[in-house]
């Protein structure tokens, strides 16, 4: 329900969508013909921003528009059982539009994302995958965002180096196409409906360092000799004294 | 004349003051009555102390600003390394969104991990007060700290859940400071405030699990901004619980001091002192039923307050999309809300002990846990962040004043087996953090949010056992004292615990001292003037 306000508030952004806005308007009480219309103008406003907002919350990733970008992940190391390295390994994306795609028109971004596939999910429910989109967790690294530019017809492609902090996992790779509300219309992914093919898997980094490893030890070391120290030479000063 | 010290170096013993109203005198003769005097002088006028001490030097005023030694250095380093060890055991669970990436954890691994995390404390705990007498409270402490530092420091070394697990399960051994803080205090402060004392150690102790949810996530963000990539960064912040724990070993072992006279190595008390036997202690405490219902209801309030511990921060971090820090910060406001919570909680006790007696401390129990329990049910059911924070608030406060109130009863339940009754109970804690963990959040079978509801539920299940707590002197939460009139002293359910031969060679006489001071539990019923009536011996033949 839209609900109209005679205090001016500060909005405030909301964690989950970008472009909630409760309208709260600031009217000076006049007597005028003018107020009924401007409050008539805002009511119509009003509404309009909630279904706007309304839609927001509930955008389904099954309203998007299916295979309208064509996109393959090439990675640089192929072959059976082939586990890429993070931080080293790369991908090769190459994308184009599909000429089926009918809302084209539309597109003002292309975000390329990486994506978990179904076996990497299991017993995860922190990658799980939603429809609502904006609940959805099955995409959380950004690959590549860049506007679209509707008179280059031909593929591109560009080289993506995984990133340290990727996970080890299985994925693929899915783009979106965003409209000028940054709003999700169309996407297309590198493996089919199912999510069980063209699927790669990578090996994140250790995180563990040398210098790591040397420092814990001699800082354990340090500790347990400490103590020892302590308990000797008290023990020595006690004989010492019950000697006296 | 040497006084005979039956309380110190006695094991079992030790943990004579586990926090609430414990009427022990610490010596034997009865000349000295600390109550009828209003002023509080020190009763050894030779002693050169800061503050005024009883005959045995233990303190007799408990100043939380002052750091003088010996009492109240001993009371900050004992409830210091306690936060410390906190700090760590609870520190990976800010942090598991990196841990799980890094590692590849499935929701199985961290659960086992967190159960993992307090079992080694249900042992470790037991044992606590036996080294203690052995070792005295600086070296039982120092120890601890020192000898699970490694544990916290070869973070860096963990690979795989496998790694992940064991390292969490060594460094939660130190959590048995609990026990060597109140063993330290109790050697310190004298009976009539040790109550206060220990319930202030206990709770500024147990923030260290909400402090750890704020620094974690702090230093890790500052070691990332330094250069660090994620998966190095979470490891290098593992180091600061570690520096915290070796500092604090070391200020214990230099600035502390076992006992108000000095350190148990240069003292030379232990060859004038009666032992009980340790296995005659054990048996007692075995064979009280209350024991068992203690043990289980600190489970759903200490433990579930440290399950909480290991499960919030991931649960605000999923559910409400927050940032880690932010995460981090309303998880901690949890764990903090012990510094007033838990004292709060024995002081409710104690003043519903003045007007109701022992029946006024159930009642309060169950209903500060139930309410605990509530709450978690409502944090589980919250779909919005305002009234999760607030839902979660509410909770904390319950359980963690419920944990202040068990204390309040705990003292009670036993005389002779006071120690090991307070090292199960705080057993007992770990326990059911360990069991309420398994089944609820280590599996994918319930979302982590029915896990909390079905663990409130759960918990106030189980606070109906708070019913069966039954005195014979005092009665129980629905019926009164026995009218049997020799049953109905309690100078008879506590001097039940000692035999006849040994009742002959009064090793009773503390027990005895004791129930004529526990007539307070009786309520308004009790001698308003605090007189007693005629000690009652069940053996004629009496020394």
């Amino acid at each position: 329900m839209c609900t109209l306000h005679l205090i001016k508030h500060k909005s405030q952004s909301k964690a989950y969508s970008s472009s909630s806005h409760k309208p709260f308007f600031h009217i000076q009480i006049q007597e005028s013909m003018a107020i009924k219309k401007l409050l008539f103008a805002s009511l119509l406003i009003c509404s309009m921003i909630q279904s706007s907002h309304g839609a927001t919350k509930e955008r389904l990733f099954t309203d998007l528009e299916k295979g309208a970008l064509e996109i393959t992940a090439t990675p640089s190391r192929t072959g059976e059982g082939v586990v890429l390295a993070a931080g080293i390994d790369k991908l090769s994306i190459t994308w184009k539009v599909s000429s089926t795609a009918t809302k084209e028109p539309e597109f003002k971004t292309i975000k390329v994302k990486l994506c978990y596939a179904p076996i990497s999910q299991v017993d995860r429910p922190w990658r799980k995958t939603e429809n609502e989109l904006f609940k959805d967790k099955s995409c959380p690294h950004k690959i590549s965002s860049f506007s679209y530019d509707p008179t280059v017809k031909t593929a591109q492609s560009f080289d993506y180096t995984l990133e340290r902090d990727i996970p080890t996992g299985t994925y693929y790779v899915r783009a979106y196409a965003v409209d000028a509300k940054d709003h999700e219309v169309a996407f297309g992914q590198s493996t089919n409906a199912d999510k069980t093919t063209n699927l790669f898997s990578v090996q994140a980094i250790s995180g563990r360092h040398k210098s790591l490893d040397i420092a814990s030890v001699c800082f354990s070391v340090f500790s347990v000799v400490a103590l020892l120290v302590f308990f000797v030479n008290e023990k020595r000063k006690a004989k010492i004294e019950q000697s006296k | 004349m040497a006084h005979r010290n039956e309380e110190e170096g006695s094991i079992g013993t030790s943990m004579h003051g586990v926090t609430a109203k414990e009427h022990v005198f610490s010596f034997s003769d009865q000349g000295e009555d600390a109550w009828s005097s209003h002023s509080v002088q020190s009763d050894d006028p030779t002693a050169m102390f800061a503050f005024p001490v009883d005959s045995e030097h233990k303190a007799k005023v408990f100043k939380p600003l002052s750091f003088a030694k010996p009492h109240m250095r001993a009371f900050h380093l004992g409830w210091i390394s306690f936060f410390t060890c906190f700090i760590s055991t609870f520190a990976a669970a800010p942090l598991v969104p990196i841990i799980r990436d890094n590692l590849d954890l499935t929701k199985t691994d961290i659960g086992n991990a967190g159960v993992a995390s307090v079992s080694g404390a249900i042992f470790s705990r037991l044992a606590m007060g036996a080294v203690c007498d052995l070792l005295g409270a600086r070296y039982g402490t120092a120890f601890l700290l020192m000898l699970s530092a490694p544990a916290v420091f070869s973070m860096s070394f963990v690979a795989d859940a496998g790694g992940y697990l064991s390292v969490r399960f060594m460094i939660g051994f130190c959590l048995a400071t609990f026990v060597s803080c109140s063993y330290w205090t109790s050697v310190m402060f004298t009976g009539k405030i040790i109550g206060l004392v220990n319930g202030c150690a206990g709770g500024w102790g147990d923030m260290g699990g909400g402090v750890t949810q704020l620094l974690m996530p702090m230093v890790f963000h500052i070691i990332k901004v330094a250069g660090a990539t994620p998966f190095t960064a979470w490891r290098i912040a593992f180091f600061i619980p570690g520096f915290l724990q070796v500092i604090m070993g070391i200020l214990v072992l230099t600035l502390g001091q076992d006992f108000p006279d000095g350190n148990l190595s240069t003292l030379q008390k232990k060859g004038d002192v009666s032992k009980d036997k340790l296995t005659k202690v054990f048996w007692y405490a075995l064979r009280n039923y209350r024991t068992y219902v203690l043990f289980i209801l600190y489970g759903f309030s200490m433990g579930i307050e440290m399950t909480i511990n290991n499960v919030i921060s991931e649960y605000f971090f999923d559910r409400f999309q927050l940032e880690l820090h932010t995460a981090g910060m309303i998880a901690a406001s949890f764990g903090m809300a012990n510094f007033f919570a838990r004292p709060i909680g024995g002081f409710a006790s104690d003043v519903s002990a003045r007007f109701f007696g022992m029946r006024g401390r159930l009642w309060t129990l169950w209903i500060l846990q139930t309410s605990g329990g509530l709450f978690c049910v409502w944090l589980g059911r919250a779909t919005s962040l305002p009234i999760a924070i607030l839902a979660m608030m509410l909770f904390s406060f319950g359980v963690q004043a419920a944990c202040g109130a068990i204390f309040g009863i705990v003292p009670f339940v036993s005389r002779r087996s006071l120690g090991i009754i307070s090292g199960l109970t705080g057993a007992g804690g770990n326990f059911g953090s360990g069991l309420t963990q398994l089944p609820f959040f280590s599996s994918s079978r319930f979302h982590t949010a029915d896990g909390l509801s079905l663990m409130g539920i759960t918990a106030m299940i189980f606070t109906l056992l708070v019913a069966f707590i039954h005195f014979p002197q005092w009665g129980s939460m629905f019926l009164g004292p026995t009218s049997d009139n020799r049953t109905s002293k309690e100078e008879h359910y506590y001097v039940a615990e000692w035999t006849e031969e040994e009742k002959l060679q009064g090793l009773h006489e503390g027990s005895l001292k004791f129930a004529e001071n526990s007539r307070s539990e009786r309520g308004k019923k009790a001698a308003p003037d605090g007189t007693s009536t005629p000690l009652e011996n069940e053996n004629p033949a009496n020394v």
